[in-house]
């Protein structure tokens, strides 16, 4: 069994499941309160690391950093987040409420109208080009601890540990707060929530900027362990994190974590040891097994409908 | 109950003694029942028409287009929209009908096209008449649907549509690497599908002997294939299946309770659907002579839901307007002289539509403030009012006169555009005068980012202003145009 | 509530206004294009003559969407090729921008476009051999001459299309000289052949692995979705024993980060990137190749002022190796064009028969000659090894 390899490979499924683990949770946050697929999400993802290059530059680039490296990475990161969040409830005031009462499908297309306008948005401002963070730069690449033979590189590490911390943090809120207590009551039957006393609009938009803002530290994140962004990257992230989120059994936060790790991994596993060439093809024929055998998501409760 | 209140009650079933539908849609209808204007009126007449007569009027005067177009352009682009309206009227079937969200679609679509290049060109050497390799076709896509269809029986909702989904992946990569398939017991590998080369020597269709060569049959082509499945499925749709299917998308539950056989009609839905993307496939394959993978992914998936939805769920005549609309305005903005047009167009007809009597005070405003910005910068930086030409037609020209045209744009576009986007979502919170008055400089503003920044590059700012439109069409009508508003209790 | 009616209104006002549009281009359209037949050769006089004083050049790229780094810089020489050509000779070239996406049904349907549109008397592109495959017929149908600055499929010119041209080289000199440089040069025993699952690399990979396999070497091919930014698991899949990863990708930021994964992993292996990785701004690596079909033009010293005229008309955008040949093909068909109109008229065909016999200088070094199918007639493939991001000609 050659242990390296298969370290090796866990090491990349983990960082880049933690990476989709985070955009699902702001697709599964948005779902369980609105029971709304918030397509733009990837979008906002996108946002994201191109705010965390902006604030990257602003301080030096990876060149001739300004302020400290660790200091940089935090500022981005908040930045980004931020940023993030902003927009998310932007989204969600502008094109989202207004369709608070319609047909689910019609959100559908509100939000691939904001998906073009901001992709392309962003094309107009930055250009085509692939924007580089060049962490190669900022972090030696071969700082990092050894792990049974295999170098994982500091970054890598952080990007996990940092996304396990958000997700354990999100978990808390949602567990222990009152702002949780008043997600779950409004995701589990907004009317009686409003009637209780909650202001569901603005626990809508609290959940929309604590979604966009998770999902804008994952573009920070996965600037920083890829190196490079492009307008056009929020689509398949986007896509790997709804995944995500509905293998983990959409609506539930722990899923989600769960779903994003889990992709991720077969990820990993199926290009390192059966073939990269139909690396997607088993992936998705895994996944279209999951869910036939677990119909409503791996952590999915099966929902008791009442008639 | 008060009395001497007026009170609107659901009306009795119609003329063909078809019930109404339920409080809650009654509910969501009651705006669109206080209006009597023109828009209601031809919309009642339409419905009261017979299917045959709605087809004429509909298809016939499409049929004398290729005489009265000539570019070549735009006879392909009537031929792609055609198409394009029968994949949303299939589509429409599992959507709209049934309620299911299909999002594995365009798959049908492409298996459709490789099928009839599989039958009819060089490939594998086959070379069917169309009239074998149609039916063909339609009948394997129809099974493929059934296939697709079957998870339905355990999944609901939005994890139907992601498997769905998974299925279009799936095909999609099977597309790009088919080209090395290896058979057991077998020496070597099978080309299936050629990979991302695809394949470029595919027949022309031939009915008979008779082979459609140029633009204008294969038009009228998919015009025939239109009325027929249109046909087809508008009778199916006023049948017992189509009630059902009603049924089962409005409350599942209470369909089975019925006794309604849910799972077949689930997995009837998806054939239909399937059938009917099978079909157009084979029609676009032959058009265009080749077929590729790249042409069968999520972003024809993304149109095809945006025509269905923008026309409204539902109603085969809204899917296919919505997809006649759009599919145009996209090509007529395709020629960058058309960008600026429909721009001023959309500003100017949007202006008086909202503003009406104050419109004129408004223009007024804003052609004053330009006057006033332009003269004050010939003063002060005369770099601001010399840049080149930007735009190509005399609007553009026009309009450069007027607005401000600085020489170098660099930092101010970005800065300009981040600005108007702020000023746009801040002047929809303000109310009454204030945003009246705020909305000159807006407008204004609008009109120097679109000189400076968007006119340059028409490929980009056509697919900004396509999202901008889609967000503020589905805020203002979620029904879409020809759906029936429908409220559903979350 | 209060909101409703405004935005009902805003619709109404938006859907009259399509509605008014499509019917005011409609209008446009069938004035633009009246009866097809020609009357008297009294028309096609005034044709020939109107092509002259108002003829325009299409670009057809990716503009947007994923591929849109490469037509957008495309685009960007294009338009700067213009402006140069028109500032120094005087003339009144225009240029027309057409989207192909990627798509081969979008090219298929912005060749009719370029097609129908009287004004345009060469096209730069189509820029994917995809799009050739879809558009390259109908320009032939209607003689117009399509010069590509990227399309590289070998089977492009093999007289299928008769007015096809391109000025880089195809690429079954590109696999053998990467092969010979890594056997001879690197002394590669053992290599990965990466693709990117599109139409360039897929047939670029096969000729490298069957090349490779020639020479004795183990090879072993993998592929990438052209979209991936993660190669850690393919880094992880290169076998420690391996010399040379040759990437074929047209996208210099994903050899850059395939590049990055192999460092960080500690395999030997470096990356060969082929032609279409080709940029100093993007792919930087500490050791690695790339292959070219030109040496680079930021070092030459001829194209020096080109290149400062160039980073002043875009505001220093970065480019790489896909815009030059774009600045050249648009030179190529203006020359052609005005070669043609120095009697005062030209048709389509006439301008083509021009580019056939061009000469011209290239500012990639060298002289642009078309052979009888529309290949260069001298291509030549350079091997470039970069150092902490400086690039070295060595082959």
């Amino acid at each position: 069994m050659d242990w390296t390899t298969f370290i090796q490979l866990t090491v990349n499924g983990l960082t880049l499941g933690s990476v989709y683990a985070l955009i699902a949770l702001g697709y599964s946050m948005v779902y369980g309160i609105l029971k709304l697929l918030n397509f733009a999400h990837g979008e906002v993802f996108m946002v994201g690391a191109f705010i965390g290059w902006g604030v990257l530059n602003l301080l030096g680039g990876a060149v001739d950093p300004r302020v400290p490296v660790w200091l940089l990475i935090t500022l981005m990161t908040a930045a980004a987040m931020l940023g993030a969040g902003l927009l998310g409830v932007v989204i969600e005031r502008f094109a989202y409420r207004p369709l608070r009462n319609a047909p689910r499908i019609a959100p559908l297309i509100s939000a691939l109208g904001v998906s073009f306008f901001l992709q392309n948005s962003v094309l107009i401002l930055y250009g085509a080009n692939f924007k580089t963070y060049d962490t190669f730069t900022l972090v030696d690449p071969f700082s990092g601890i050894q792990l049974g033979g295999v170098n994982v590189w500091i970054i890598r590490i952080v990007v996990f540990v940092s996304a396990i911390a958000m997700m354990l943090g999100l978990f808390a809120l949602v567990r222990y707060s009152r702002l949780g207590k008043a997600m779950r009551a409004t995701s589990f039957d907004r009317e009686a929530a409003s009637m209780m006393g909650i202001d569901v609009d603005k626990v809508i938009v609290k959940t929309f900027f604590i979604g966009s803002a998770l999902a804008g530290a994952a573009g920070v994140l996965v600037g920083l362990v890829f190196g490079q962004i492009n307008h056009f990257m929020g689509f398949n992230y986007g896509l790997k994190g709804f995944t995500a989120a509905v293998i983990g059994g959409i609506g539930s936060i722990p899923g989600a974590m769960f779903g994003g790790l889990f992709i991720g991994l077969a990820e990993a596993y199926s290009a390192g040891y059966i073939s990269s060439v139909f690396q997607d093809l088993i992936v998705f024929s895994l996944l279209v097994v999951v869910l036939l055998v677990r119909p409503s998501g791996l952590f999915g409760r099966a929902t008791i409908q009442k008639v | 109950m008060a009395d001497g209140d007026p009170v609107d009650l659901p009306a009795p079933p119609d003329a063909q003694n078809r019930p109404r539908i339920g409080v809650d849609e009654w509910v969501g209808q009651v705006e669109d029942r206080r209006e009597h204007g023109p828009r209601v009126r031809l919309v009642n007449a339409w419905n009261e028409l017979h299917l045959a007569a709605k087809l004429a009027i509909f298809v016939g005067p499409a049929a004398f287009l290729p005489f009265v177009v000539s570019s070549d352009y735009w006879m392909q682009v009537a031929v792609i929209t055609a198409l394009y309206a029968v994949l949303a009227v299939g589509l429409n079937v599992a959507v709209g009908f049934a309620g299911l969200l299909d999002l594995g679609y365009v798959a049908f679509f492409g298996f459709g096209a490789y099928a009839y290049t599989w039958l009819a060109s060089e490939h594998f050497d086959l070379h069917w008449d169309a009239t074998y390799a149609i039916p063909t076709v339609v009948v394997a896509s129809a099974a493929l649907g059934f296939i697709v269809g079957l998870p339905s029986r355990r999944l609901v909702g939005d994890y139907l549509a992601i498997v769905t989904l998974f299925f279009l992946f799936i095909f999609n990569t099977l597309l790009l690497n088919a080209d090395r398939i290896n058979i057991p017991f077998k020496e070597g590998s099978i080309n299936f599908t050629r990979g991302p080369n695809g394949i470029s020597t595919v027949d022309p269709m031939s009915f008979f002997g008779l082979e459609l060569r140029t633009l204008d049959h294969y038009f009228w082509l998919s015009l025939v294939t239109f009325a027929v499945v249109v046909g087809a499925l508008y009778l199916l749709n006023e049948s017992r299946t189509g009630r059902a299917w009603r049924a089962l998308r409005e409350d599942p539950l209470a369909a089975e309770l019925m006794s309604m056989p849910v799972n077949r009609l689930k997995l009837l839905a998806f054939s239909i659907g399937a059938a009917a993307a099978g079909l157009t496939g084979s029609i676009f394959a032959a058009q265009n002579g080749s077929v590729f993978p790249v042409d069968f992914d999520l972003t024809l998936l993304i149109s095809l839901y945006a025509f269905v939805i923008l026309g409204g769920a539902g109603s085969i005549l809204g899917v296919a307007i919505g997809a006649v609309t759009i599919n145009v305005a996209l090509e007529l903005l395709r020629t960058p002289e058309n960008a600026s047009f429909v721009f001023y167009f959309l500003l100017l007809v949007a202006i008086v539509a909202i503003l009406r009597r104050r419109a004129a005070a408004v223009l007024a405003g804003i052609v004053v403030l330009g006057f006033l910005l332009r003269l004050a910068a010939e003063g002060v930086k005369p770099s601001w009012t010399t840049g080149e030409d930007r735009g190509l037609t005399w609007v553009d020209r026009l309009v450069e006169d007027w607005v401000l045209l600085p020489t170098d744009i660099a930092r101010i576009d970005d800065v300009a555009y981040i600005g108007l986007i702020a000023a746009v979502l801040a002047l929809l919170q303000l109310r009454g005068f204030v945003r009246l008055a705020a909305l000159v400089p807006v407008l204004y503003l609008a009109v120097f980012v679109w000189q400076n920044v968007l006119v340059i590059q028409p490929s980009v700012a056509r697919y900004i202003m396509l999202g901008a439109m889609l967000v503020a069409l589905m805020a203002a009508r979620p029904q879409g145009l020809f759906g029936t508003p429908r409220v559903e209790i979350v | 509530m209060q909101e409703k009616p405004g935005l009902k209104k805003l619709a109404a006002g938006v859907a009259v206004a399509l509605v008014g549009a499509l019917a005011l281009t409609a209008g446009a359209v069938a004035k633009v294009s009246g009866p097809a037949s020609p009357s008297a050769s009294s028309a096609e006089l005034a044709r020939a003559q109107a092509n002259c004083r108002s003829a325009e050049i299409g670009v057809a790229a990716p503009l947007t969407g994923p591929a849109a780094f490469l037509g957008q810089e495309q685009l960007s020489w294009a338009q700067f090729a213009v402006r140069q050509f028109n500032q120094s000779r005087r003339t009144n070239f225009r240029l027309v921008q057409g989207d192909t996406q990627l798509s081969a049904s979008l090219a298929r349907t912005v060749a009719r476009q370029f097609v129908g549109r009287r004004n345009i008397m060469g096209v730069v592109g189509p820029s994917t051999s995809q799009a050739v495959i879809s558009g390259a017929g109908l320009f032939e149908a209607a003689s117009l001459a399509a010069v590509s600055p990227s399309a590289t499929r070998i089977d492009l010119t093999n007289g299928q299309f008769r007015t096809f041209f391109r000025v880089v080289p195809n690429d079954s000199g590109q696999a053998r000289s990467i092969v010979a440089y890594s056997v001879d040069t690197i002394k590669a025993t053992r290599a990965v052949v990466v693709d990117s699952q599109d139409d360039y690399s897929t047939a670029l990979a096969a000729g490298l692995q069957s090349a490779f396999r020639a020479r004795n070497v183990q090879v072993d091919r993998e592929s990438v979705s052209n979209t991936t930014t993660d190669f850690s698991t393919i880094a992880t899949r290169v076998s420690a024993d391996a010399q040379v990863v040759v990437f074929a990708t047209q996208t210099p930021a994903a050899a850059q980060a395939l590049s990055d994964q192999l460092l960080s992993q500690g395999k030997r292996a470096v990356v060969f990137g082929t032609d279409g990785a080709f940029s100093p701004d993007e792919f930087k690596p500490r050791n690695g190749f790339v292959s070219g079909f030109a040496p680079d033009i930021k070092a030459s010293r001829t194209a020096r002022s080109l290149v400062a005229a160039y980073n002043r008309f875009s505001r220093n955008r970065t480019f790489g190796t896909f815009g030059p040949p774009a600045y050249m093909s648009a030179t190529v068909l203006m020359t052609a064009i005005n070669a043609a109109c120095r009697d005062g008229r030209a048709t389509r065909a006439e301008v083509t028969r021009f580019v056939r016999i061009t000469r011209l200088a290239s500012i990639l070094g060298g002289t642009i000659r078309f052979t009888a199918r529309g290949d260069l007639t001298d291509p030549d493939w350079f091997v470039f090894k970069v150092t902490n991001g400086t690039y070295e000609t060595v082959g």
